[in-house]
């Protein structure tokens, strides 16, 4: 397997409050990675610094090789690092169609095959059917799935998904998980997924990293996970 | 068969008639065959509405699909007007009106590249850039007044009418109204095509979608302050172009042409017409300039309040302003049109 991305020390105070701390992270290329850990672990910075919206105070991100530390945001998404907000963020005023079409104008794709590769998108996350309605008129559920077509027609190359099925409900939880695993093994992508919800996690049945107080507690299988001690003391316990 | 042929011509007439376009063909044949009826005054004073539409139109591009406001407009029409102003003074070497329209268009598209390349690369607010261009029109204003030498100063500054000339002996006096007239609507005309296509274009969807989540585009791979920054300098490049003709036009600048009053006038204009509406803003312009001045001469205390009742009734009943509140029943079909463009 090649490696994608590796985060090396990766440290971020704000105004000395250690939010993440020397965090060492390495995902695959056509890798699916959970990160959990309790409220305040750290999990949206590590993202956010991934992504471009914030700048580490100390360490080195790697992507591909290259060097991506506190580029600006528009950078890091070019190259394929592209970063799915907690709460849908998406063009609510506008049209489904437009919605992805924007995702698409962003990659010097040929005029004549813009249409097709929107309409193509909308079919991968299940939109078809609402390619003329406005945004406003779509569930919760379906903005989520709006904002990860618009990653897909962007070509990302690592989703960064911050919460993905936040306020969905279960069906749509389901189905979401069934998506993200499809679009990472069909169309070879890495994601790295940030989620509270236990049986999404599980469904998704990757690795799993956990993150407490901004360092990595450890990493391992579902499984392993739910076994340990220390993680069950911090993060599950918590739900019990 | 030949019975059904009129009525699809006549629904398909219609259809055309409730498009924009539809309506800026039926405008423009109206402002085309008005001189035939109508003579003096009027044809003199349509043009200058007509800039200050093309004024509105920057606007309009700048705030209704940018979402970027900006209160400093009439400081780039008032940069325009001395622009050619002081071409007509210095240059001797080709016809200066021309040189003024290049100049004006370049010294405005400058001045909002330097000021728009350190506000949006600095992630500034919008709100703060309100405050910026309402200090650049207090500043164009104060500049205008202080560099007397250059200016006139209070006194303003006089600017012959232009002609078009074409090196081989062929000229064009624009000094008849008339003529100037037509001159005149064909610049609009022709920039306000050019807008329409820009805003179509991928330039202007992402322009769109930069007003409605900037975090979005941002995070899509736009660098959203490049694309600020264009717009500012299209913007600012246009209303220095319509001051330009402006000063040819009504033959004299003064300093309160850059004003703040006039300032907030042009947002005036383009909240009542409809700020994502290019013809709206241009209509709005030209309605309310030609409202305002026939309203003066009637209620000469008054006109000015039934303006601003006018403004709040619009901010208050129809946010997208008139063109919005006329588009709202045919939103589907446009929105469809506006999908397969």
């Amino acid at each position: 397997m090649v490696e994608l991305l590796r985060t090396e020390k990766l440290t971020k105070s704000f105004r000395g409050l250690v939010a993440n701390d020397d965090i060492d992270f390495t995902i695959e290329a056509g890798e699916l990675r959970c990160i959990i850990g309790p409220n305040g672990a750290g999990k949206t910075t590590f993202i956010s610094m991934v992504s471009g919206h914030e700048t580490p105070t100390a360490g080195t991100i790697w992507f591909k090789g290259g060097n991506i530390t506190g580029l600006p945001v528009h950078r890091i998404a070019r190259m394929g690092v592209v970063r799915k907000f907690q709460t849908p963020t998406v063009f609510s005023n506008l049209l489904v169609y437009a919605n992805i079409e924007l995702a698409v104008l962003a990659r010097n794709c040929p005029v004549r095959q813009r249409r097709a590769r929107v309409l193509e998108t909308l079919d991968l996350v299940r939109l078809s059917e609402v390619v003329d309605q406005p945004v406003g008129s779509l569930s919760h559920g379906q903005r989520q799935w709006l904002e990860i077509g618009m990653l897909l027609a962007n070509q990302a190359e690592l989703l960064l998904l911050d919460e993905p099925t936040a306020g969905m409900t279960a069906e749509e939880t389901h189905s979401t998980g069934e998506l993200v695993r499809r679009l990472v093994r069909d169309l070879n992508l890495s994601a790295i997924i940030i989620e509270h919800d236990i049986n999404f996690i599980r469904d998704l049945r990757s690795p799993v990293t956990v993150l407490h107080l901004g360092r990595v507690l450890m990493e391992g299988s579902f499984e392993e996970i739910a076994a340990n001690k220390e993680v069950r003391a911090v993060y599950l316990g918590e739900q019990e | 068969m030949t019975a059904i042929q009129p009525v699809a011509a006549l629904r398909t007439a219609c259809r055309l008639g409730a498009s924009e376009s539809g309506v800026a063909v039926v405008v423009l044949v109206a402002f085309a065959v008005l001189p035939i009826f109508v003579s003096g005054y009027s044809i003199y004073i349509l043009p200058q509405y007509m800039l200050y539409g093309l004024m509105a139109m920057s606007l309009a591009l700048l705030w209704g699909f940018g979402g970027i406001l900006s209160i400093g407009q009439a400081g780039f029409f008032a940069i325009g007007g001395y622009a050619i102003g002081i071409c007509f003074k210095y240059v001797e070497f080709m016809n200066p009106a021309y040189m003024g329209l290049i100049v004006a268009p370049a010294v405005g598209a400058l001045l909002a590249g330097v000021l728009g390349y350190f506000l949006f690369r600095a992630g500034v607010r919008a709100t703060y850039f309100v405050v910026v261009t309402l200090a650049l029109s207090i500043i164009v204003e104060q500049v205008a007044v202080s560099q007397s030498q250059w200016t006139g100063g209070w006194n303003g500054m006089y600017i012959p009418r232009m002609s078009l000339t074409f090196g081989s002996g062929t000229d064009i006096s624009l000094f008849d109204d008339t003529p100037m007239f037509y001159f005149i609507l064909c610049i609009v005309a022709i920039i306000y095509i050019l807008l329409r296509w820009l805003v179509a274009s991928k330039f202007g969807k992402v322009l769109v979608g930069i007003r409605e989540n900037e975090d979005r585009v941002t995070s899509l791979g736009f660098d959203t302050s490049l694309y600020k920054t264009a717009t500012f300098v299209i913007s600012g490049a246009v209303a220095s172009f319509a001051g330009a003709l402006y000063g040819s036009h009504a033959g004299f600048v003064s300093p309160s042409l850059g004003g703040v009053l006039f300032s907030t006038s042009v947002v005036v204009w383009v909240a009542i017409g409809g700020r994502a509406s290019l013809l709206g803003s241009l209509l709005a312009a030209i309605v309310v300039a030609s409202l305002s001045n026939y309203l003066s001469a009637l209620a000469p205390k008054y006109w000015q309040l039934f303006v601003g009742l006018i403004f709040v009734a619009v901010i208050i009943f129809f946010r997208g302003g008139v063109a919005g509140a006329l588009s709202r029943s045919n939103r589907l079909r446009s929105d469809e049109a506006g999908r397969n463009g």
